[in-house]
């Protein structure tokens, strides 16, 4: 037992030497990780920036940061080059709270948390407005043409998602859907040589009005699916001997038998299967008249 | 006989330190999966109320206290450490970087095992000198005789009952280490 007070002498000496550790080089034994690269020469200095008890405060920052110059000038009065924040911001903020969203000391590798997200709710009212005041706009197809503030589709929170409204385009602009989009490539559109308004609206891609009884009236005898008339989906051809109905050898026998001898393009004559087919019009164009028997071509 | 000992000392050893470890990754998973990494910063003040709770033991042995039974007070002492060291590696698991707060860390685990290395022993001495007596009243001896026949075995006892010899300069060292770290933190710390 007689040796217990030297034991807590020597656990008391190596005590003492790791506090004085701690004063020699704090930026070792207590700092929460290495200060950001223009700071780094207060590494050894904690009070430079913190109050004793109180923490690091906005008026030390201040100190050296006139807040005139914060974003526009360095320290020694360097003017800064603008860089994708067009100008300072930090002017125009509701108060002087460097610590709401800086923290100087880099954290850990894992965490790596050395500045706190930017909260917009902290600029003035007339400034947050005006985001083009601080953001270069994007100059991108969907954007150029844009004369709005960002706020009408963008949330200051985060860029994405954002809520486009093309009641926001100009007319001449709303036009022009291949301005801002790429035209599909599929087989059913790059045939079309129309605008997507005929079949699409702005509200969404789908579903699309696409009306295919200008082309051929699908009634209760044609609910078949596209591969039937479309062979290989391939929305510039079509046939009518998809089907039993139809056979080459039948519609040929009929049609020769009324004389008509060009019967290959079946829907310049057959574009309603309720309508009977009149004979050609005026400029060789052939009227549909509608059926009385109910019989089916 | 050695199979014995693993069971009985050595595996729940293991298992007391491996809960702590294993508890510690469970939750610090927990709070990186709901984003709520920001409560582990804080974990480290109940964590240290819980292991200044668990002193009432040591307050009772050293008589600075009078009331509570000493060996419920033990099991008191032996949960809130533990708890109180696993809410304070939940703490060191938000990855600080000062050398101070992990040296702090390093030296409570030491206490803990320390701490746990005195609960096995002390439970194996009191449980070899109650085999020993039992089998010596078995075979008729009388009170004194039995007392003479383990008086060896309960100075043993005794003398591992001062485990706490060591635990104390242990704990001595982890209480001055964890004292500067939060000193340290307070110091600098902004408190808002």
């Amino acid at each position: 037992m007689k040796k217990r007070p030297l034991l807590l002498i020597v656990i008391a000496l190596n005590l003492v030497v790791l506090v004085a550790l701690a004063f020699i080089y704090p930026h070792l034994m207590v700092s929460p990780g290495p200060l950001v690269k223009g700071h780094a020469e207060l590494a050894t200095d904690c009070f430079a920036c913190h109050a004793a008890w109180r923490g690091a405060s906005s008026r030390r920052c201040i100190g050296c940061h006139a807040v005139a110059d914060v974003g526009l000038r360095t320290t020694k009065g360097v003017p800064i080059a603008a860089g994708t924040i067009k100008g300072s911001f930090h002017q125009e903020l509701i108060e002087q709270d460097c610590m709401a969203c800086h923290s100087d000391h880099q954290g850990p590798k894992l965490t790596k948390r050395s500045r706190k997200p930017f909260s917009h709710a902290l600029l003035k009212d007339a400034v947050r407005g005006r985001c083009s005041s601080c953001h270069e706009a994007p100059k991108d197809t969907v954007h150029r043409d844009l004369k709005v503030e960002c706020g009408k589709c963008h949330q200051s929170k985060a860029w994405k998602p954002a809520h486009f409204d093309h009641a926001l385009l100009a007319s001449a602009a709303l036009d022009r859907c291949e301005s801002c989009h790429n035209a599909p490539t599929d087989r059913l559109h790059r045939q079309i040589q129309g605008s997507c308004k005929s079949c699409h609206t702005t509200e969404a891609w789908e579903p699309a009005t696409f009306d295919h009884n200008k082309f051929f009236v699908l009634d209760r005898d044609h609910e078949a699916t596209c591969d039937t008339c479309h062979k290989n989906n391939d929305y510039s051809r079509y046939t009518c001997y998809g089907c039993h109905e139809h056979s080459q050898a039948t519609v040929r026998a009929e049609h020769v038998e009324e004389g008509i001898s060009d019967f290959e393009r079946c829907v310049e004559c057959h574009r309603d299967p309720r309508m009977e087919p009149q004979e050609t019009a005026r400029g060789g164009e052939r009227v549909d008249r509608r059926r009385n028997d109910g019989d089916n071509d | 006989m050695q199979a014995r000992i693993v069971r009985k000392e050595v595996l729940p050893f293991v298992l007391y330190m491996l809960a702590l470890v294993a508890s510690t990754l469970l939750i610090d998973a927990a709070l990186h999966l709901l984003n709520i990494v920001w409560i582990g910063r804080w974990l480290g003040i109940p964590g240290v109320l819980l292991i200044l709770g668990s002193f009432g033991y040591s307050m009772r042995k050293r008589k600075l206290i009078h009331s509570g039974q000493p060996a419920t007070l033990l099991r008191w002492h032996e949960g809130l450490a533990w708890l109180g060291s696993l809410l304070v590696l939940v703490h060191a698991g938000v990855h600080f970087n000062a050398i101070l707060a992990w040296l702090a860390v390093g030296a409570m685990l030491v206490n803990v095992a320390s701490g746990l290395t005195g609960k096995f022993l002390i439970d194996r001495s009191r449980r070899r000198l109650e085999e020993a007596r039992q089998r010596m009243r078995d075979q008729g001896l009388t009170t004194d005789e039995l007392a003479e026949r383990t008086y060896w075995d309960s100075m043993t006892f005794d003398a591992v009952r001062k485990w706490r010899v060591i635990h104390f300069p242990i704990t001595l060292a982890f209480g001055v280490l964890g004292l500067a770290h939060i000193i340290a933190t307070f110091l600098f710390w902004g408190w808002k």
